[in-house]
């Protein structure tokens, strides 16, 4: 796993931001940065958030799905996503964001890059949310 | 069929009014030349036009954000008074400061509740403002939720019921529409996790558009349930011609607050 994923601890800057329509550090923990390289297995273009699956190989080569929530859709097409065209089943990705404080493999995406090197913003920063 | 329908076309536009003109005609103010404040027939200022009033940078991404700013800076318009704490007694901070704790989970506007007034503005999703000789209709994108706003003088009705977005009456003092908002239930968030009220709340909302592409939104809470003094507000609206509202339909896959109920029960058992 530690090939794929890499996790770093720390405090980070904690602004204010806001999400869709929850708080971000409900289910999320803004200290527990996480970035997973792996193929899109699965993506939710959905409200309220939609939900990207990427598995992602460990040391092993065993693999385990990740599960990372984004904007919601409304977001992202004003931001330039496409549903279907920006991002598809079987892209090679990477994304950065937070995990999730209860289960292992969910996250908050903040970024996703693609194999072209295009960075795009999924989801909001890390902060109190729920203004 | 097709005299009915142009006829029911010529009806719409004389229903809307003067007010659909400006709106329709709305494109991108030069920087160096600003734009006079469009009016109705009546001449009142008119607000109609598709505004957002927070998260630029979230719904546009970074860059629009510093457009604005940029924007902002070279026009010496001042940036928005920070927010005001909510003055709440001490029994009602109490239970903001446990919803806090709770780090926002137990939010209405996340189990797709309709979001109260004012939240529902200052969400990061855009809303319309539609004006018409005798009312005014705002369009959220967010819940896909409307408000239909008596502007002929009439009063609250004397049937309501507690509601989520409670019942508007707006006058206008001078350019100023001023929106009173009573009938709310206890069930929203004013404007931040745990900003709780009561059934006696009363929202006033005041609407000016001092330029072109912006509205002064300025708002008090009153409740002397929770309150000890009323609590202020104030926005800006950013005008977005090109825009346009979009279905939003939060419930679709609201699974976050199943997970949610786990971390309940593991985090905060009581």
């Amino acid at each position: 796993m530690r090939a794929a994923v890499l996790v770093a601890c720390g405090l980070l800057a904690g602004t204010a931001s806001l999400a869709a329509h929850h708080s971000f550090a409900a289910e999320y923990d803004g200290n527990l940065p996480v970035t997973v390289s792996g193929t899109v297995a699965k993506i939710d273009w959905l409200n309220p958030h939609i939900y990207v699956y990427v598995d992602a190989k460990d040391d092993q080569g065993k693999v385990a799905q990740w599960k990372f929530e984004g904007y919601p859709p409304n977001m992202l097409v004003r931001q330039g996503w496409k549903r279907d065209v920006t991002m598809k089943v079987g892209d090679s990705i990477t994304v950065f964001g937070w995990r999730a404080r209860l289960e292992p493999h969910l996250g908050a995406a903040r970024t996703i890059t693609f194999a072209d090197g295009r960075k795009l913003a999924a989801g909001p920063p890390a902060g109190t949310g729920g203004q | 069929m097709l005299t009915r329908t142009l006829a029911s076309l010529a009806l719409l536009l004389a229903l809307a009014g003067t007010a659909a003109g400006p709106a329709l005609a709305q494109t991108a103010a030069p920087a160096t030349t600003p734009r006079p404040v469009p009016r109705t027939a009546d001449g009142k200022p008119d607000l109609s036009g598709i505004w957002i009033a927070g998260g630029i940078a979230l719904l546009f991404g970074e860059e629009e954000a510093a457009r604005i700013r940029a924007a902002d800076k070279a026009a010496g318009r001042p940036a928005p008074p920070p927010r005001e704490p909510p003055p709440y007694k001490p029994d009602a901070e109490k239970k903001r400061q446990e919803y806090l704790a709770r780090r926002g989970i137990d939010d209405p506007m996340a189990r797709c509740l309709l979001t109260g007034v004012p939240r529902i503005t200052v969400r990061p999703l855009p809303f319309e403002i539609v004006q018409l000789p005798t009312r005014v209709l705002i369009l959220y994108e967010i819940h896909h939720a409307f408000r239909i706003i008596p502007t002929d003088g009439r009063g609250h009705p004397d049937d309501l019921e507690p509601s989520y977005l409670g019942d508007s009456v707006a006058r206008w003092e001078g350019d100023t529409l001023v929106v009173d908002v009573t009938g709310f239930n206890d069930k929203t968030w004013l404007a931040g996790v745990g900003t709780i009220h009561s059934e006696k709340l009363r929202v006033t909302e005041r609407y000016r558009r001092d330029t072109y592409d912006t509205i002064i939104y300025d708002v008090t809470m009153e409740d002397p349930e929770v309150f000890t003094k009323p609590w202020h507000m104030q926005e800006t609206f950013r005008l977005r011609p090109n825009e346009r509202i979009r279905e939003y339909e939060c419930i679709e896959n609201n699974e976050d607050i199943v997970r949610w109920e786990k971390l309940l029960e593991t985090e905060f058992k009581k």
